[in-house]
């Protein structure tokens, strides 16, 4: 995907922001396409929030830019307003409000007119599945409550992306499900949305595309699988035995057979270790499925009590904390560096 | 030890500011001894300069304790409560007594630390000759109690409210509240046969919670409200009510301290619409303007910022306003009233300078506690980079919030406007004066306006902005009062003529002939001092925003 792709909504380009020394971010660009999630995930300090508040005009990049919509970011911050709709982590709540009271205020900061403003009260809340709090103080509000009416007051003025900085923190699992529906629902309204979140498996479950990022540099970005084969270019399977005693010598046999493929692999030969308390081999591998294929027949063939052959299914959170732990491993040889502080 | 005494107090001096403060005392009481330092080679026999010298710092430090004390004990429980560590401490083994007991030690030994600041200034006032060891321990002995009393009282309004703003808020305008309102019982009926000498009596003993008759006996300057060469017994009075009263509140708050604090469930709030038809008759009764019923939108020529600022304001809304004027009102036309048809031998100078009075003490608890979280209250909740990423420009969001505080200053000031009607009804010839007075107030609303939008917009906790803006506003504002208190002695008429100008109260009680402002021509000079402060408060006010809201 190229970056000067002109049909993308958002578009970063070579994005950097410098607090003296310290590189906040390093020549970040990606982009996102109308009606797509993204997913934007990394380690505390990594740089999200920087960048998301570079792409809604409250910070100035050092030096790159971003577009929204073809508006420019740095320049064009009044189009950018009303274009974005931003949720930050912290609610922004005020005292003695009631929600109506409270989007009635925004919507009125936005420009809307009154009548229209009051049908779209209504309209957010409804969309919102908050329709029953309207006439609840905003800090009398639980906390899954509250992120509810935060998205209805993001999408007061109906705006063509959404950028949503953790909505997910704080909240218990059925209300976790609702706002997974719910940014569906956004979606499907042809919005585009970027979502940060550190409950990796809810974005990786609505996510169009996913963007890694860590101390200020971009480490992947695509679609989740994507992700999952270019960072776990090593796939771990399981070879579940009938018999304990058996679980050294298939282990001994798995092993042979990879140090024979050596020359196929990426990286390496593989490597198998055999838990016999649990009647199983595991082991790691680069190859296809169609390679893997003699390795069943083979133990079969050495009559080993084999039941299952299955492999061992990566999700988002492993991807990343390999990138984490890679990111972590350079840190060692390379000594110690400074923390975002973004 | 008791842990928390230790965190309190390590706390307290590690803080900046309680440094600054101690310095800041320090320096002022080195330097009124100074200023009083007898600087000719003749000899002071009376003990007259000695006794100017310990006026002066006598009121000082009584000053600095109103000023410095009430503000840690307001904000030590809520602010503990709200982060959650109450919780914990009424969790841990310690009893509600043993927190109490730290906590209030804690700020009792910064207080002591205020008042030891101003003993080598003492020490070198009493090496002066002429003034009894006696005076300097009963001076610290009622400093110390009232030290005490509003320690007790911050600690017990901290323990009710929610926040700490409104903490400060309101244990200042209780201390207010002790140090003159207390007073005006006693001046009231005093003498006038109005309610007989229960009334009296009440009066007297009301009018002991303040500090100042005592202190002024103290200084051998009789009493305030002294009639003739009768004199009231202030100082054992206060002695006796500073300590029952502290006993008091500190039982009161340490009942308080446990689990029952947390059991407040903030009602998710049923709206009048939604009530019973009775219900909603007796609201429309009781309330002017309901701030429960179901509004509509925000209309197309108001400013979206202000009318927020007056929905979420819990103090300051209309209701109470309303209230609050109401009360003013009726209070100045009954004050006014009372002095045209003799029934108490107040002149109208008198009522008219009880009248500003009045009207400038509200204005300096409302403007304040208003004006001071315009920005950090934004900046605190978070709301202020929901409206940073909102098309609003920077003039109309400041706008909008100032205009909040404008409408209700106004509404306060407009209170006492009755009171002046029917003293231009009663002497026409005081017409101009009445409306120099009033310009003077308008121009006194403003400047605390700005001066607490300004001082509050520099800090980023709420609770801060709130506590430093009250210390500003009633430094500028009573500071001058407490010169022209010396006047004569030890300051000179220009130096007092100097001090009043710097506020249009002064300008107001000169006006309307209050006693002892008589002979100070301060129009129009204060209007100018009044009118550049501001500007230049605004100015402060404006860079700020900008500062805040633009993208680094």
């Amino acid at each position: 995907m190229s970056v000067n792709d002109t049909s993308a909504v958002i578009q970063i380009d070579q994005l950097t922001k410098q607090y003296g020394e310290f590189t906040a971010l390093d020549s970040l660009s990606m982009q996102v396409e109308q009606g797509q999630i993204m997913g934007f995930i990394g380690p505390n300090g990594a740089g999200k929030t920087t960048t998301i508040k570079i792409l809604v005009g409250l910070l100035k990049p050092t030096s790159g830019g971003a577009r929204i919509a073809g508006a420019d970011c740095l320049t064009e911050s009044r189009k950018i307003k009303k274009l974005v709709g931003y949720m930050p982590d912290d609610f922004g709540k005020y005292n003695n409000m009631r929600v109506s009271e409270y989007l009635d205020f925004f919507g009125a900061v936005y420009g809307i007119a009154r009548k229209p403003r009051l049908i779209r009260v209504d309209e957010v809340l409804e969309i919102a599945g908050a329709t029953y709090m309207k006439d609840l103080f905003v800090d009398a509000l639980s906390r899954g409550m509250q992120q509810r009416v935060a998205l209805a007051r993001t999408m007061m003025h109906d705006p063509e992306v959404l950028i949503l900085d953790e909505p997910a923190n704080g909240l218990d699992p059925q209300a976790r499900i609702d706002m997974r529906t719910l940014l569906l629902k956004l979606s499907d309204m042809g919005k585009t949305l970027i979502v940060t979140s550190h409950i990796l498996p809810e974005l990786a479950r609505v996510c169009d595309v996913v963007a890694m990022i860590t101390k200020g540099k971009l480490r992947a970005f695509g679609t989740v699988d994507s992700i999952m084969k270019d960072i776990q270019q090593r796939r771990t399977f399981e070879i579940q035995l009938l018999k304990r005693e058996s679980v050294v010598d298939a282990t001994k046999s798995v092993q042979n057979w990879l140090d024979q493929q050596a020359d196929q692999e990426k990286g390496g030969p593989g490597k198998a270790t055999g838990a016999e308390a649990e009647q199983m081999v595991r082991f790691n591998t680069s190859l296809a499925d169609d390679a893997l294929a003699p390795l069943l027949a083979q133990l079969v063939q050495q009559g080993q009590p084999v039941s299952q052959f299955r492999e061992v299914t990566t999700d988002l959170e492993d991807a990343f904390l390999h990138v984490a732990n890679e990111e972590q491993a350079s840190d060692i040889s390379a000594g110690p560096t400074q923390v975002a502080a973004s | 030890m008791n842990p928390v005494i230790r965190r309190e107090f390590v706390g307290i001096l590690r803080s900046p500011r309680a440094f600054g403060m101690l310095a800041c005392l320090t320096l002022v009481f080195s330097i009124a001894v100074l200023m009083r330092w007898p600087s000719d080679a003749s000899v002071d026999l009376s003990g007259l300069q000695s006794l100017q010298v310990f006026r002066i710092f006598g009121y000082g430090l009584m000053t600095g304790v109103i000023f410095l004390v009430p503000a840690f004990p307001a904000t030590s429980l809520v602010n503990e409560k709200n982060s959650g560590t109450l919780a914990l401490l009424l969790n841990s083994p310690m009893n509600g007594a043993s927190i109490y007991l730290g906590k209030i030690s804690g700020v009792l030994l910064f207080s002591l630390l205020v008042l030891l600041c101003s003993l080598p200034a003492s020490a070198a006032c009493y090496a002066m000759g002429g003034i009894g060891g006696d005076k300097f321990f009963f001076l610290y002995l009622v400093l110390g109690l009232l030290a005490l009393q509003y320690s007790t009282l911050g600690m017990l309004i901290s323990s009710y409210v929610q926040s700490s703003d409104s903490a400060v808020r309101l244990t200042y305008a209780a201390v207010f509240g002790l140090l003159f309102i207390s007073l005006l019982p006693d001046a009231f009926f005093r003498g006038t046969g109005v309610g007989g000498d229960l009334a009296a009596g009440m009066g007297d003993w009301i009018r002991n919670l303040s500090p100042l008759p005592a202190i002024m006996e103290i200084m051998g300057q009789g009493s305030v409200g002294s009639f003739g060469l009768r004199t009231l017994p202030g100082l054992s009075n206060f002695v006796l009510l500073a300590t029952l009263s502290s006993a008091g509140l500190a039982c009161w708050t340490v009942a308080r301290l446990n689990h029952r604090i947390f059991d407040l469930s903030r009602s998710k709030g049923v709206i009048t619409d939604d009530r019973s038809a009775m219900s909603r008759l007796v609201r429309r009764l009781v309330y002017i303007v309901d701030p429960q019923r179901r509004k509509g939108g925000i209309p197309w020529y108001l400013n979206p910022v202000m009318v927020k600022e007056y929905r979420c304001r819990r103090f300051g809304r209309a209701q109470w306003l309303l209230r609050l004027v109401s009360v003013c009102a009726v209070t100045s036309m009954v004050l006014t009233y009372m002095a045209a048809t003799g029934i108490t031998s107040w002149g109208v100078e008198t009522i008219g300078a009880l009248l500003v009075l009045l009207q400038v003490l509200l204005v300096i608890v409302l403007a304040p506690s208003l004006g001071s979280g315009l920005i950090s209250g934004e900046r605190d909740s978070g709301g202020w980079e929901l409206l940073r990423m909102t098309p609003i420009s920077s003039f109309r969001l400041v706008f909008g919030k100032l205009m909040s505080v404008v409408w209700t200053l106004l509404l306060v000031l407009m209170a006492t406007l009755p009171g002046y009607v029917m003293m231009v009804a009663i002497a026409p010839e005081l017409t101009l004066q009445v409306q120099q007075v009033l310009v003077c107030l308008l121009w006194t609303s403003i400047y605390a306006l700005a001066i607490s939008a300004a001082v509050g917009s520099l800090f980023r906790s709420t609770a801060v902005s709130t506590s430093i803006t009250y210390v500003a506003v009633i430094s500028i504002f009573l500071l001058p009062l407490l010169v022209w208190l010396g006047r004569d002695a030890p300051f000179g008429f220009q130096t007092v003529q100097t001090a009043l100008m710097t506020t249009p109260v002064g300008a107001a009680l000169s006006v309307i002939e209050a006693p002892g402002f008589e002979s100070y021509e301060l129009l129009p000079a204060s209007w100018w001092v009044a009118g550049v402060l501001s500007s230049l408060m605004f100015f402060v006010l404006g860079v700020q925003v900008w500062r805040l809201t633009r993208a680094v």
